[in-house]
């Protein structure tokens, strides 16, 4: 479904991305983690072109997304991301932001744009908030509402950026509990993540990056528990 | 003290008829400082280099003369190269829009520039097409931002619209120097102008924070 393909990516001097190959299948759950600064949120930034890479070639369902002909907006109609810090829009409601895709991009009337938006918002449980304004809402609830609007476009594939790490702790197990409840549908998902249990529990192949290099590619039991290089050793042993 | 405002009572309508003439080419020049001053505005904020070079000229070049040598330059000189009669009305609402624009340029570009790239992200992700992200995201909330700054460049220019007076335009400033000229007394005609200027300005400063309390209701 997702294939890199030595993928770099270079910001002034600063070589970020060294060559980094790998696959995701559909329906798969990878987590990448890694150091900050390891590149994780660049890589993830790549695949649906909010980056684009310096060199390298990204293929999802086979079509080469990374070929200047390619429209950027047609493939990441597919693409849902979630941003560590929501980025919903501030001047629409809960409802609204969810709805909004949906009738702009997709042409779909505001009823029928409503109808997913109120079911969206009840999968996510905040059905009794979507006439509320993001600054209205906690953090949790905004990253929610944030997934909710990404699933509005009904992507194959979803990109989470550090879902939780501008969360308040009380409020990590709200959006975790709404991401899991994703993978069981069968989405297809690459999460950036510093929660270690988490992408223990629900991923099918964990990423380690360490300084813009691709060092593991393991599934996660593997790599939690016999991780095959120092780097990922002494790494583990600091965050776990 | 040589004060006597009875005697201007005879003038008060013809005084009056210029808040009619003053606001025709005020609205109008607001409307078209505004919708060209959006443009230029987006021209700045390109990362095309000639649409981003033209609206920098046009900045400079309106923002770096007087706009009383801007409107005399459409009124009197236009004629002289074309040939073309150009009226009173139309020199002072192409004058006036045209240098409004180019401030309004200026803060429209602030106010784009204020709010958090965040926004962009999360719009091209969905991929919504450039023009809608503008027009519904990025602007509204721009200028939620630059409403005060705004409102201010709007009073100003209905302040200075009365520089049409020096061309002949019979707006309310021109109305009450001719009558301060048929009557031999220039204060009264004069003050009454002020004072209907102060109302107009005070009518257009609570419109504005009208509009802000409305945009704020999303805090």
């Amino acid at each position: 479904m997702i294939k890199a393909d030595n993928i770099t990516k270079v910001f002034g001097k600063n070589e970020v991305l060294k060559g980094i190959s790998t696959t995701v299948g559909k329906g798969e759950v990878v987590t990448i983690i890694g150091p900050s600064g390891s590149g994780k949120s660049t890589f993830l930034r790549c695949l649906n072109l909010l980056e684009e890479p310096t060199s390298g070639q990204i293929y999802i369902n086979d079509e080469e997304i990374t070929s200047p002909r390619v429209n950027k907006m047609e493939i990441r109609k597919n693409i849902g991301m979630v941003f560590q810090h929501f980025h919903l829009f501030p001047h629409m409601t809960a409802l609204e932001n969810v709805m909004y895709a949906p009738q702009k991009v997709k042409g779909l009337s505001k009823k029928e744009a409503e109808q997913i938006g109120k079911n969206l918002l009840a999968r996510v449980g905040m059905t009794d908030k979507e006439k509320a304004y993001p600054n209205r809402l906690s953090g949790g609830q905004k990253q929610r509402v944030a997934i909710a609007r990404a699933l509005a476009m009904e992507p194959e594939i979803m990109l989470f950026d550090e879902p939780t790490s501008a969360l308040d702790p009380e409020m990590v197990k709200e959006v975790l509990d709404v991401m899991k409840g994703l993978t069981e549908t069968g989405m297809t998902m690459v999460i950036v993540t510093h929660e270690m249990n988490f992408a223990k529990e629900v991923a099918d192949k964990v990423l380690f990056l360490d300084d813009g290099v691709l060092l593991e590619e393991t599934e996660p039991n593997t790599f939690f528990t016999n991780p095959s290089t120092e780097r990922a050793q002494n790494f583990l042993e600091k965050v776990l | 003290m040589n004060l006597d405002f009875s005697q201007i009572v005879p003038y008060i309508p013809f005084i009056l008829e210029g808040i009619g003439a003053t606001l025709k080419f005020v609205i109008v020049s607001i409307l078209a400082g505004f919708i060209l001053g959006t443009i230029l505005a987006i021209f700045k904020i390109t990362s095309f280099w000639p649409l981003k070079a033209i609206a920098d000229v046009y900045t400079s070049i309106f923002r770096g003369t007087p706009l009383i040598l801007q409107l005399m330059i459409i009124y009197l000189a236009i004629p002289q190269l074309t040939g073309y009669d150009i009226s009173a009305f139309l020199s002072a609402v192409l004058a006036f829009g045209l240098n409004s624009a180019a401030y309004v340029s200026e803060i429209i570009r602030a106010g784009i520039m204020a709010v958090d790239k965040g926004q962009t992200e999360a719009a091209k992700a969905l991929g919504v097409p450039y023009r809608s992200m503008m027009l519904n995201i990025i602007l509204p909330q721009a200028f939620k931002n630059i409403l005060p700054a705004l409102m201010n460049e709007f009073i100003t220019l209905t302040k200075e619209s009365a520089l049409v007076s020096t061309i002949g335009y019979l707006d309310l400033m021109r109305r009450a120097q001719i009558a301060g000229a048929d009557l031999y007394r220039n204060f009264e005609p004069l003050f009454f102008a002020g004072v209907i200027y102060w109302v107009m300005v005070t009518i257009l400063t609570l419109a504005g924070r009208y509009v802000e309390r409305r945009m704020r209701q999303s805090d």
